[in-house]
């Protein structure tokens, strides 16, 4: 009877909550170049690169502060095939992929609860 | 004091592992990326198989997947009809090339310049990386759906095993066929190694080896079932295969003599891989688990810790690991 070989331990599993690729892994910091790609093409000097990184947190905050304004609000999606339907925004998940709503009229009827995948989405509207 | 194998068993996917392939070594080790039924393709260091990202973004089942050399960009073959590449990194989706049916393989060229796409619309197409709007360079020819395309030849000949049960090599800049290959049955899986131009297909219940650049019979070797994939090792002491029966086998390769069968998957095997530095060797199952075997069982490797018995008294007294000597499946 052969002893079975020993094992530190599992391999670790996906994280329940994000898609990971870590940013603070040594690999992600030494390889990853700034994410703003504009500039990687171009000679664009250290202010500039700053300039552009303060719009982009502004974008991303009003982006952000959008999502909270529309909870619990109706919004009316336009998707491909000319799909346009209206739903009660819940929430959306961190990477922005999927939509969480209530109350989704579809020709077929009102789906109490349902997710829509952002990629279908072309526009979406809502009255603040 | 001969030791049991324990694979190491990667759990995540929700749905069966159809494909799976290592980059090459670099700085940060090597990396390992799994291509899921599920649609979510999912990255891992390649020695412990632990999870580093997922993917997100096809929209049907990823047939193919590979990475680059230096595993800093990763391309998927899938269903929703296109193969997309990947940051590897961080993870962004940087391209998607649509296709007009499903995509069944993808590989890059050694420079990552290049890739190369095939799928069930029969047609070998090549994409420029700098120039992902121009129109691919397309390659007719196969007469069924393509299952696995791969440069070889320091990329001036292309491979591509299809339905139609032929192999055929091409070359590249006349996109013309060079040789092709018949079988009886469908080529399940077929696997190039560059240094030694040895090429690996398996079909039906059989393995052949052949030479890469002339398709010449290198030799064959027939298993107890239906093999789905198989590998040789890097310095080609044994090669290891699965299939239908679930089971993981090793042979050496000189002798062609079975040297060991594995059970432990609970459906049957899609892919096996070894690792770019030969230690260990990956699977993917029907059971939407990916395991990782051992290639000399008992040698300290990754996760596996060769623990002697005396040292074992002493790890229970200070370790902040316990050492286990059982693992359950």
């Amino acid at each position: 009877m052969r002893t079975p070989m020993s094992v530190l331990r599992l391999p670790r599993g996906p994280d329940p909550n994000s898609r990971g690729f870590d940013p603070d892994s040594p690999r992600f910091i030494a390889l990853c170049s700034t994410t703003i790609s504009s500039s990687t093409d171009t000679e664009t000097d250290s202010v500039q690169i700053g300039e552009e990184q303060c719009a982009r947190s502004m974008l991303r905050e009003s982006f952000l502060r959008t999502l909270i304004a529309m909870t619990n609000k109706q919004v009316q999606f336009y998707m491909y095939e000319r799909v346009k339907v209206n739903a009660v925004f819940v929430a959306s998940d961190i990477d922005v992929l999927n939509f969480q709503v209530s109350d989704l009229q579809t020709p077929i009827g009102v789906q109490k609860e349902a997710l829509l995948r952002c990629q279908d989405v072309i526009l979406y509207s809502f009255d603040l | 004091m001969a030791m049991r194998q324990t694979p190491l068993t990667c759990s995540g996917h929700t749905r069966p592992v159809v494909d799976l392939a290592f980059s090459g070594i670099t700085p940060y080790g090597y990396f390992l990326i799994s291509a899921c039924k599920d649609g979510k393709p999912m990255l891992r260091q390649g020695d412990t198989g632990d999870w580093i990202g997922t993917f997100l973004g096809h929209k049907g089942a990823v047939w193919g997947a590979t990475l680059n050399n230096d595993a800093t960009k990763a391309a998927t073959a899938a269903a929703d009809f296109t193969a997309k590449v990947w940051d590897a990194v961080s993870g962004d989706e940087v391209l998607t090339l649509s296709h007009k049916h499903i995509v069944k393989s993808v590989n890059f060229t050694l420079d990552s310049k290049h890739l190369l796409t095939g799928g069930n619309d029969k047609m070998l197409r090549i994409f420029d990386m700098i120039k992902p709007d121009a129109e691919p360079q397309e390659i007719a020819g196969h007469s069924g759906a393509i299952k696995k395309a791969l440069w070889c030849n320091n990329d001036k000949h292309i491979l591509s095993a299809a339905d139609d049960r032929t192999v055929r090599l091409w070359d590249r800049s006349s996109a013309e066929v060079v040789k092709s290959l018949s079988f009886e049955a469908s080529v399940s899986s077929m696997e190039y190694m560059p240094e030694e131009e040895i090429l690996v297909v398996t079909y039906g219940k059989t393995i052949s080896f052949f030479n890469a650049l002339s398709l010449d019979l290198i030799k064959t070797v027939d298993a107890p079932a239906s093999i789905h994939s198989a590998s040789l090792h890097p310095d080609k002491d044994f090669f290891v295969a699965g299939g239908d029966d679930f089971k993981i086998y090793k042979y050496d390769y000189s002798t062609k003599e079975e040297l060991e069968s594995y059970k432990g998957h609970f459906g049957p095997v899609h892919c096996v891989r070894f690792s770019p530095d030969g230690e260990l060797y990956a699977s993917g199952s029907e059971d939407g688990t990916l395991r990782l075997w051992q290639t000399v069982v008992g040698k300290t490797y990754g996760l596996w810790k060769c623990v002697l018995p005396e040292e074992l008294i002493s790890d229970i007294c200070d370790a902040s690991y316990p050492a286990t000597t059982e693992l359950k499946a």
